[in-house]
C-alpha cells in the first residue's frame, strides 16, 4: 500500500474489534444497508478529533475490552468511552479522553471493560487505511464488507495508516465527556406506529414509564429489551400477520424501537433496514450514543420523550463536544 | 402529540398520504391504506424514480417500503415542514399509475422444500429460545402455514408458492433481502411471524411473514416462518459472474419465479454457483401495469372466495 504505513500489529483481537468510520454507509437503506458504523459515535468522534483527524476517520471499536496491539509506527492515539477499561500503554495505565504519543515497540492493551459503559474507541493519528467498500471503511459482518475483510480483528493482522505530522496533544474538558452510567435516561421521539392507531396512549405513557432491561442478547444488530404486553389500539394485524405489532413492511429509522412480538428491539447500526413489525418510538440522532455503551444483561433504561427542537439542540450540543477547539492543550 | 403528523385524503387514482413521525431525521409517508393493493407499491415505485430525478436538497434517501417510502432527511438542510412541502410537489406530479411500464426481469429460482438448513434454523430456535411455539411442529414451520391458510396439505403450500410469479416490492432487512408479493392474487397466502424472533437462519433460506415471500440473502436472525431453500442471491466477492456490477441479485421490481427441486439437486446447483459454472435463469420482461390489472381483475371473485375460506381457517389457529 503506497503511502500508509503499518501501525498496529494485533497481538490479541479482543472479542470483536471492529474497524468503524462515521456515519458509515448513507444512502444505501433500500438496497438493504444499515449504515454500521460505531455503536456510541461520541466517544468515536472524539477520539478522533483528539488525534487531529475528521471526526468520522476510520478507527477502532472495543466492545468489552481484552485487546492487546503492538505499535509499529511513531504516531498518536486517543482512547475514548467506557470507564473501567484497564487500558495499559507498556503496563502504566493510559488516560481517557486525551491524546498520547506513541512509539515502534509500545504495547497497548487492554482489559476485561468493566463499566460503566461497554465500548472504548481507539483512533490513530491519519486513520487507519482499510479499503472504502461501498462510500465507507465501516466493518459491517453480517454483509461481509467494509474494515479488514469484512470482519472483526484477529490475531496477526496488521492495520496500516496514513502518516501525518504529529498533532497538538489535547484534552477534553471533564464538563464536555459523555456521563456513563447504569441506569441510563435515553432521550426518544414517536414512531411511526405508535398511538393513536397503533399504540394506545396509555401505552406511550408505559413506554416512557417503565424501566426496561438491556437483554444479554444485545449487539450491533439490535438492543433487545424485556418483554412486554401493551394493549395495542387494534386487536390483530390483519392482512399483515396476526400479531398487532405486525404491520405492512416498510424502512426502518436507526434508533427505531422495533416491536418484534411483546419484545420492543432498539435497531442499532448494523440492523434490519426495512420489516414487518412496528416501530413505536425513535431514539433520536443525539441520544443514539448511548445504546452503544449499554451492558448487555446489566443496564436499565427509561425513555425521555423530547419534542423535535430539543432533539435538534442535544445533536447541536453534541457536535460541539466533537470539536477539538473546545479541547484544553496538554 | 401523536405519530401522525400530517395526512391528505385520496384524490382520482392518487390514494392517500398520511405522513408519520419517526424520530428526528426520518418521516415515514404512507400511501393508502393498509391492504395488499400492489397498486400503492406501484404508486411507490413511481414516487421513488421520480425523487431520483428530481433530487430535494436535504434529503438523504428515500427508502421503500411495500406501501411506504422512508424519508431520511438532514434536518440542518432541510426542516421536517419544507420536507413534506417537497414531497407534496412530487405527488402532484406524478401521474396515474395505471399506463406505468415497469422495468423489470423475470427470474427463476430453483427451490428445495422442508430443507435440512430451514430444519436446522427451526430446531435451534425450539431448543435455544422458545421451547412451545404454536409455529413450530417437529422442527419446521411448514404445516403451521399449512393449517393458518387452510391448506389440504404440504403439497398445496409448494404448488401455491411455485404456482404464481412474485413480485418484489423493495429491497430491505439485510442487503439484498427482496420483499416478494404474489402476482396471481389467488396465491396469495398469510402467516403471523415468528415472536419472539430467531436469533440464526442459514443464507438461502425461504420464509413468509404475514403475506410476504422473503429469501435471506445472508446468515441471519429473523422472523419469518420458513419453509424451504435457495440459491445464493447475494455475494460481495462476486465469486459468481452475476454478482460482478452488483453485489444484489434481485432489484425492486424484479420477478421470480420458484421451480421446485430436489434438496441433493439444490446443493449440486450451490456447488455449481461458488463455482461459478451454473447459469442464472434472468430474462429482460417489461412489466405493464394495466395488463397486470387486467388479470387480477378477471380473477378475483375466485380470489375472495379463496381468502374467505383463508380467514376462517386462520380464525380457529393460535398465533405466536
Amino acid at each position: 500500500m503506497t503511502g500508509t504505513h503499518p501501525v498496529f500489529d494485533v497481538v490479541s483481537p479482543g472479542l470483536q474489534t471492529l474497524v468503524q468510520d462515521y456515519p458509515g454507509r448513507r444512502g444505501l437503506q433500500s438496497k438493504g444497508f444499515f449504515p454500521a458504523g460505531p455503536m456510541d459515535h461520541l466517544s468515536f468522534r472524539i477520539a478522533n478529533s483528539l488525534v487531529g483527524n475528521d471526526p468520522g476517520a476510520a478507527a477502532l471499536e472495543i466492545p468489552m475490552g481484552r485487546l492487546t496491539l503492538r505499535v509499529l509506527a511513531e504516531t498518536s492515539i486517543a482512547v475514548a468511552g467506557a470507564e473501567g477499561s484497564g487500558i495499559t500503554l507498556n503496563g502504566a495505565p493510559v488516560p481517557l479522553w486525551e491524546t498520547v504519543p506513541v512509539v515502534p515497540g509500545d504495547e497497548i492493551a487492554c482489559s476485561i471493560i468493566k463499566g460503566p459503559g461497554f465500548r472504548v474507541y481507539l483512533a490513530v493519528a491519519g486513520g487507519i487505511d482499510v479499503p472504502v467498500v461501498l462510500g465507507s471503511r465501516a466493518t459491517y459482518t453480517m454483509g461481509g464488507i467494509g474494515g479488514v475483510e469484512g470482519r472483526a480483528l484477529t490475531k496477526g493482522d496488521v492495520l496500516h495508516g496514513n502518516p501525518v505530522p504529529s498533532p497538538t496533544r489535547l484534552r477534553v474538558p471533564t464538563s464536555l465527556r459523555p456521563g456513563l452510567a447504569n441506569d441510563w435516561e435515553i432521550e426518544l421521539m414517536r414512531g411511526p406506529h405508535a398511538d393513536p392507531d397503533f399504540l394506545t396512549e396509555q401505552d406511550w405513557k408505559d413506554l416512557l414509564a417503565n424501566k426496561w432491561k438491556v437483554d444479554l442478547n444485545s449487539n450491533r444488530v439490535g438492543t433487545r429489551l424485556n418483554a412486554h404486553r401493551f394493549q395495542w389500539a387494534r386487536p390483530s394485524g390483519g392482512v399483515a400477520g396476526g400479531h398487532p405489532s405486525n404491520v405492512l413492511d416498510g424502512s426502518y429509522p436507526i434508533g427505531g424501537i422495533n416491536t418484534n412480538g411483546d419484545v420492543p428491539v432498539i435497531l442499532g447500526p448494523d440492523g434490519p433496514t426495512a420489516g414487518g413489525f412496528a416501530v413505536i418510538g425513535v431514539v433520536v440522532q443525539a441520544g443514539l450514543w448511548k445504546i452503544g455503551q449499554l451492558r448487555p444483561g446489566r443496564d436499565t433504561i427509561r425513555f425521555r420523550e423530547v419534542p423535535l427542537e430539543e432533539a435538534l439542540a442535544l445533536s447541536a450540543r453534541i457536535d460541539y463536544t466533537t470539536d477539538p477547539r473546545h479541547y484544553e492543550e496538554l | 402529540m401523536t405519530a401522525i403528523i400530517n395526512s391528505r385524503s385520496a384524490q382520482g387514482d392518487r390514494p392517500a398520504i398520511t405522513y408519520r413521525a419517526a424520530g428526528d431525521r426520518h418521516v415515514l409517508v404512507e400511501y393508502g391504506e393498509m391492504a395488499l393493493d400492489l397498486e400503492l407499491n406501484f404508486f411507490v415505485t413511481a414516487v421513488s424514480a421520480q425523487l431520483a430525478e428530481h433530487r430535494v436538497p436535504g434529503l438523504v434517501e428515500a427508502a421503500p417500503g411495500f406501501r411506504s417510502l422512508l424519508l431520511h432527511h438532514e434536518p440542518s438542510l432541510i426542516d421536517r415542514k419544507t420536507l413534506i412541502e417537497a414531497m407534496e410537489e412530487v405527488h402532484e406530479a406524478q401521474q396515474s399509475v395505471r399506463s406505468l411500464i415497469i422495468p423489470s426481469r423475470l427470474i427463476t429460482l430453483p427451490i428445495a422444500f422442508d430443507d435440512s438448513e430451514s430444519r436446522e434454523a427451526v430446531h435451534r430456535y425450539a431448543t435455544t429460545i422458545r421451547q412451545e411455539a404454536p409455529n413450530v411442529r417437529d422442527n419446521s414451520n411448514i404445516d403451521y402455514i399449512v393449517e393458518y391458510n387452510g391448506l389440504p396439505d404440504r403439497e398445496a403450500l409448494y404448488a401455491t408458492v411455485t404456482g404464481t410469479t412474485w413480485w418484489n416490492a423493495y429491497t430491505g432487512f439485510f442487503p439484498g433481502l427482496p420483499f416478494m408479493f404474489p402476482l396471481d392474487p389467488r396465491n396469495a397466502i398469510t402467516v403471523p411471524k415468528y415472536n419472539p424472533t430467531r436469533t440464526w437462519t442459514a443464507e438461502g433460506t425461504v420464509g413468509i411473514g404475514g403475506p410476504c415471500v422473503a429469501i435471506y440473502p445472508v446468515e441471519a436472525p429473523g422472523g419469518y416462518q420458513l419453509f424451504g431453500r435457495t440459491v445464493p442471491i447475494y455475494d460481495i466477492l462476486a465469486r459468481h459472474d452475476v454478482f460482478r456490477g452488483d453485489p444484489l441479485l434481485i432489484r425492486p421490481g424484479d420477478r421470480v419465479h420458484f421451480l421446485q427441486v430436489s434438496e441433493d439437486q439444490l446443493l449440486g446447483v450451490r456447488r455449481d454457483v461458488l463455482e461459478n459454472r451454473y447459469e442464472y435463469m434472468i430474462e429482460d420482461d417489461p412489466f405493464p401495469v394495466a395488463d397486470y390489472l387486467a388479470r387480477a381483475a378477471e380473477v378475483q371473485a375466485e380470489a375472495e372466495t379463496l381468502r374467505t375460506a383463508r380467514e376462517a381457517a386462520a380464525a380457529l389457529m393460535e398465533v405466536p
